[in-house]
This record gives structure tokens, sequence and C-alpha cells, in this order.
């Protein structure tokens, strides 16, 4: 449980959602969690649109940043789900085809890089969902979060492909749900859990209205009331809150489910005071989870 | 449903499945049965001119220009699930990276593609962050106690990007 790691906090966090880089910050600290800065990293860099324009370019400055964590000495610990796909692909690409890895080097080497295979990717889901973590939290929460009903949102890039992201089970995860557990919370089964949130499909907008849609209505009329669906990717938390909300005047549905990020659940159950963690920084504001946990 | 089409076979391409099936993880396209797995679980199948199954079966065939040109090889969400259910293993998802790949080296780029590279050609970051923006940034993230962001390596990161080809395309969008 000591190992350090280099700390990929990517793009849309630290510049767009900072307080979510803050939960996970606090979170780390409460339990823990040794992280390193990485200096002069880039943008991952973002997996679709990159891998789109050119496969070359997008491993390139991917197997950059590994390098990077192996100069220091570290693994890496990313904390979106873009990141981690990026990173993660890249590390088993390069470690699976030396041709590959050598004309990769040879324009590391122009700029004093060189990358040897050796590092190793992770989310913090991954993390703290193995058993001794799970104990660790367990110990330290101060206010168990006995009275929520989660929602969990795995999304695609975490999970597959499995033959390369090798995290949980491709179809039928279970670790955030276990973590969840961890906090006291109970998590709901629903047909839509699995689905994409649409973010990633630019070219036709309807396609992620679609799917917020269904999921959102399906999450809204489940017998047990859903205090908030619980995300671990930047752009999926942002996909659902935005889009949940222009669905609910469009269509006059009452969806009111908070979309919250996984370590901002944590760091409440770890004892982060409510008004460190800016609950109101989102379109789909989590008054009724807020009266909840207060009262 | 798309049109039928009619085509002479002096007018296919042979040699596009051997394009693409050369390419490093690509190899699985020549394993495709035409079950249509893919496509029965695909996130955007009631969307595409073209369902995966169709694609793969157009690449096998040569019909280049046909796939390269389609709206599908764009509208994919990249869920992944194609290449997770495939009974064959083909890698459908990583497949339409290279064909985006080759339909860019032909000049065809959707623009809700083409601005990310110029971003980080810029930025370092796929997040605008010069002037007023990084000012703002810098504030938001100081009053929440967060450390001072790390300023990526411009040089470096644009050696990369004109060294793999996709230089032009980040300068040109710069000028315009």
């Amino acid at each position: 449980m000591g190992e350090e790691y280099g700390f990929f906090i990517g793009c849309t966090i630290p510049l767009k959602l900072p307080h979510l880089e803050k939960a996970f910050r606090d979170v780390a600290g409460i339990l823990d969690v040794k992280l390193k800065e990485m200096e002069g990293v880039s943008c991952c860099p973002e997996p679709v649109s990159l891998q789109s324009l050119n496969i070359d370019t997008w491993v390139a400055l991917g197997a950059r940043n590994l390098a990077i964590a192996e100069k220091m000495g570290v693994n890496i610990m990313t904390i979106c789900s873009g990141c981690y796909e990026t990173l993660k692909t890249v590390s088993v690409l390069l470690e699976e085809d030396e041709e590959y890895l050598g004309k990769v080097n040879g324009i590391l080497n122009k700029i004093g890089y060189n990358y040897t295979g050796k590092t190793k990717v992770y989310h913090f889901v991954e993390l703290f969902s193995q058993p001794e973590w799970l104990e660790k939290i367990k110990n330290l929460l101060i206010k168990p979060l006995d009275d929520l009903n989660l929602a969990v949102h795995y999304g695609c890039h975490l999970i597959r492909p499995s033959k390369i992201m090798r995290f949980d089970h491709p179809e039928k995860p279970v670790k955030i749900d276990i973590i969840l557990e961890a906090l006291g919370a109970k998590t709901v089964e629903f047909a839509n859990k699995l689905e994409c949130c649409g973010f990633c499909a630019r070219l036709q907008e309807e396609i992620g209205m679609k799917l917020v849609e269904d999921k959102m209505t399906e999450l809204c009329e489940l017998e047990e009331e859903v205090d908030a669906l619980i995300a671990v990717c930047p752009s999926c938390t942002t996909q659902y809150d935005r889009k949940e909300k222009i669905i609910a005047r469009k269509t006059g549905k009452e969806l009111d489910i908070p979309i919250l990020y996984l370590a901002e659940v944590m760091a409440i159950a770890l004892g982060i005071d409510l008004e460190d963690l800016s609950m109101n920084k989102r379109s789909v504001k989590p008054t009724k989870l807020i009266e909840k946990l207060t009262t | 449903m798309t049109e039928m089409l009619k085509k002479n076979a002096s007018e296919l391409d042979p040699k596009f499945r051997y394009e693409i099936s050369e390419k490093i993880g690509a190899k699985s396209l020549l394993k495709c049965i035409q079950c249509g797995v893919c496509s029965s679980g695909c996130t955007v199948t009631e969307y595409v001119d073209m369902q995966p199954h169709r694609v793969v079966a157009s690449c096998l065939l040569g019909l280049k220009e046909e796939v390269l040109t389609s709206q599908a090889i764009w509208t994919c969400s990249l869920c992944h699930r194609c290449t997770e259910r495939c009974p064959k293993n083909v890698d459908y998802s990583f497949i339409l990276a290279l064909l985006r790949n080759m339909a860019v080296q032909g000049g065809k780029i959707p623009k809700e593609y083409s601005g990310s590279i110029v971003t980080i050609y810029n930025n370092g970051f796929v997040v605008p962050y010069t002037g007023g923006l990084k000012d703002n940034i810098d504030k938001r993230r100081k009053r929440l106690g967060l450390p001072q962001l790390s300023s990526p390596n411009l040089d470096e990161i644009r050696f990369i990007i004109e060294e793999t080809g996709l230089g032009d395309l980040a300068k040109k969008e710069v000028d315009e």
C-alpha cells in the first residue's frame, strides 16, 4: 500500500472541473496515497479525436508521458477514464510490439526521452477496489452513507476493450459498486447501467440526448428513489449533468438526479465538509442529497 | 437503408483489406465471418449509414471510397462493445480508428474532430490555457487550494506532432 504514484491529472478535470481534483486530493490525503506531481506532461492525449486523426501521434504523445513517469521511477495514477484509456492502451501496445516501441523511441530519443515499456497505468477505482484499500476506507469512515441509494455509471473506456484494460468484467463490472458499498451506500441495479453516455459520438448530438434521456428516465422511475448517479470520468459526468437539465426542460419530465464524481462521495464519507466540496457546481443541484446528508 | 450499389469488379480495390490488416492491431479484419454481433450491440447502430458488419464487409470487398466517405466511420461513440463481443476477435473499434486515419490523409476530417490537435499544439492541454483563460483557471485553482499547474513542454509536444505528420493540420488551423 505504500507505493508512490505519478499523479497524472489530465486536462478536463484540472482546467474545467478543479473541484473534482480537489475531492480526489482530499481522499488521497486521508487514505495516505502517495502522489508525486508530474512536471511537463501534456494532454494524455485525448483518445477520441487524436486516435482518429493519427494513431502514431496519439501513441507518441502518450509514450512521452509514460517516459516521464519512467524517468521519475513511478507508475501512473489517473483520475479520468480518457487519460486511463489512452495511457493504458499505449502502454499495452508498446509492451506487446517491440518494433513499434522502437519506432516511437526513434522520435522520443530526439527530444531526450527513451521509453523501455515499464510504466503501469492505474485508475483510482482500480486501487480503492482492492481488499486492503476497502478495509482501510471502512476503518476511516466518518460519515457512512447508509441512507443513500446510488446508481453507478461505469462508462465505456474504463472497462473496454477488456483485452487491453484488464480492469473489471467488461459487461458486468463491480469495482465501483464495491467501493460505494464500503462507504455504506446501497447501489441499485438497472437495465441501462452499462449504456454509453454518448459524449464521444460527436457527429450527432441526438445520440447523446437519447442515451442520457433513456438512462435518467429509467433511474427516475425506479421504485427505490435514487439519490445520485456516480461517474468516474469528467466527460460522462458533464454529459449527464448538462443534458439531463436540457432534457427535463424540453420534455417536461421530472429529471432531477444529480451526478456526482466518485471521489466526491468518497470525500463526504471520509469526513470532508460539504461546504468544501463545491456541491452546487453542477446544473442539477444535489439539494435533496445534501438535506439527507445533513439531517 | 442504403441504396443498392452496383459496381464492376474492376472498380473494386482488392488491396484495401491489406492496407488495413497490415497495420498494428488490425490483422483481425480478415477473420470476420459476418455474424453481425457487432451491429446488434452497437450503441449507434440506428444512426449510421452503414452498420459495423457492413463496414467490415465493404473493407473486405475493396469498397474503399464508400467506406472512407461514409458517415458511419465518424458516428461511432467508441463504446468498444463490438470489439468486446466479436466471436472472432475482430477489433472493430481499432479498425475504425485506422479508417478514420485514412480518411484524414485523404483530407476528409469532420470539424468536430480537427480542433483538438490545434488546441493541444497551442496549449499542450486539450483545453485552452493561455492569456485571460489561464489567469481565470489559475485563480480558481488557487481558491480551492490546488497547486499551480505544471506547464507542458510545448517545444517537445510540437516536435512530436510535426514528426508524426499532423503538423500541417495543427498549424493550418492556427493561420485561419
